[in-house]
């Protein structure tokens, strides 16, 4: 892997978790909201 | 063919075990955070105890997680599992739902110029002082976009934007978690010596550490205002990203490099803007739409324990991800550009927080 490749890479790394994390916090929230993510299981 | 795919089986092996290792320390951060100050009460060491907050526990553990690691030999095969980044962006996505719509409105304003400011004039001021010292044009574009925007993911996206070298990115990475580690600490305690109200601590915190996950860790120590205006500033600084490295493709392309090739400017802005930073909007419209329409309050308080959940597994990934190795092989130059750019960004960034953050909140 060429030293571009490798920061290509991480770019690409970084675009999928933006949105992975954008995701994965909303539809937490969405699962809090309605309740199906009670309270008693986050610790 | 086959060896490719045992290799891939592997890594992934070795990133879940990664996983495993950022969420027992979590869970063991938690214990810590909830059990010590009922286990010292009434003893000595119960005031002290009882000021600790969940940050300071994470990165330690985390800091003993990767001499643990290291000294076994594991730690490099594993951190492909520490995803700060992940981690951090899923806990302010969730932090955006404890914040009232109207704040981030209110609070736009002033951040916005903040951010604005505080980024010309450090970026302008690491360039320039990167320039004198003779620092790679391409490794000063780094450091300037690190220290002057959102750390690491801005030497990502700058790295991308003038075709940097893998190691100069990481050595960019290396040198804002060496400098972001003790801001987490120093920063809550100046605000105390300053006397600084909670949005001007908060708005400081966000313009000054460098990693988001930093500016949480600090912004936490210090309350919930302070965590609140210190993430809505560092967000507005994460938007403006995209501004960065869309204007250091075109920069490097027509002046540096002189290839003349420059993306289309609309979509080149929409690659490079962190998405999270609409995900963190949604949830605090969502999150006041829900309140205002009469929903339970306490539902609010299990996003928030959740929130908390995922900014402690990103406060150990730092501690894990940790690493000076790669600052002894590229010599004084940059850490000095980086060192006085930091001090820059300090000064400016309290200067700017007392001025447009003075009466906020009143």
């Amino acid at each position: 892997m060429s030293a571009e490749e490798g920061v290509d890479r991480e770019r690409g790394i970084a675009l999928n978790e933006d949105w992975a994390a954008t995701i994965a916090g909303l539809v937490l929230l969405a699962l809090v909201l309605a309740r199906i993510v009670p309270g008693w299981l986050v610790p | 063919m086959a060896e490719v795919e045992t290799r891939q089986r592997s890594g992934v092996l070795w990133a879940a075990g990664g996983v495993a290792v950022v969420v027992v320390l979590g869970a063991l951060t938690r214990y810590l955070e909830q059990q010590v100050p009922v286990l010292t009460k009434g003893t000595w060491l119960g005031g002290v105890a009882k000021s600790v907050e969940y940050p300071v526990y994470a990165i330690l553990l985390g800091l003993l997680g990767n001499a643990v690691l290291t000294g076994l030999g594991f730690r490099d095969r594993l951190a492909a599992g520490f995803r700060t980044e992940f981690f951090i962006k899923t806990g302010l996505v969730l932090l955006g739902a404890s914040i009232n719509f109207a704040v981030i409105v209110k609070a736009a304003g002033p951040a916005i110029a903040q951010a604005f400011l505080l980024i010309t004039l450090v970026f302008g001021f690491t360039w320039w002082l990167g320039g004198k010292l003779g620092v790679d044009a391409k490794l000063r574009a780094l450091l300037a976009s690190a220290v002057s925007i959102c750390g690491v993911s801005a030497a990502i996206a700058a790295a991308g934007a003038v075709q940097a070298r893998r190691e100069q990115l990481a050595y960019t990475a290396s040198m804002v978690i060496i400098f972001a580690l003790p801001s987490i600490f120093l920063l809550p305690l100046a605000v105390d010596a300053l006397g600084l109200s909670a949005p001007v601590a908060g708005a400081w915190i966000g313009g000054n550490i460098d990693t988001t996950a930093a500016v949480s860790a600090a912004g936490a120590i210090v309350g919930e205002e302070a965590l609140q205006i210190a993430t809505i500033v560092k967000t507005t600084q994460n938007a403006l990203l995209g501004v960065v490295a869309v204007a250091l493709t075109a920069y490097f392309a027509l002046k540096v490099e002189r290839t003349g090739e420059t993306k289309a400017g609309g979509r080149a802005l929409w690659e490079r803007f962190p998405k999270f930073v609409l995900g963190f909007l949604a949830a605090s419209v969502i999150a006041t739409v829900f309140l205002e329409s009469g929903g339970d309050k306490t539902v609010i308080t299990t996003v928030n324990d959740l929130r908390t959940l995922f900014l402690i597994l990103a406060f150990v990934s730092i501690g894990l991800e940790f690493r000076v190795a790669p600052l002894r092989e590229a010599g004084w130059r940059p850490i000095g550009v980086f060192a006085s750019a930091t001090v820059v960004n300090l000064l400016v960034g309290l200067g700017l927080a007392s001025v447009l953050f003075a009466g906020f909140g009143r």
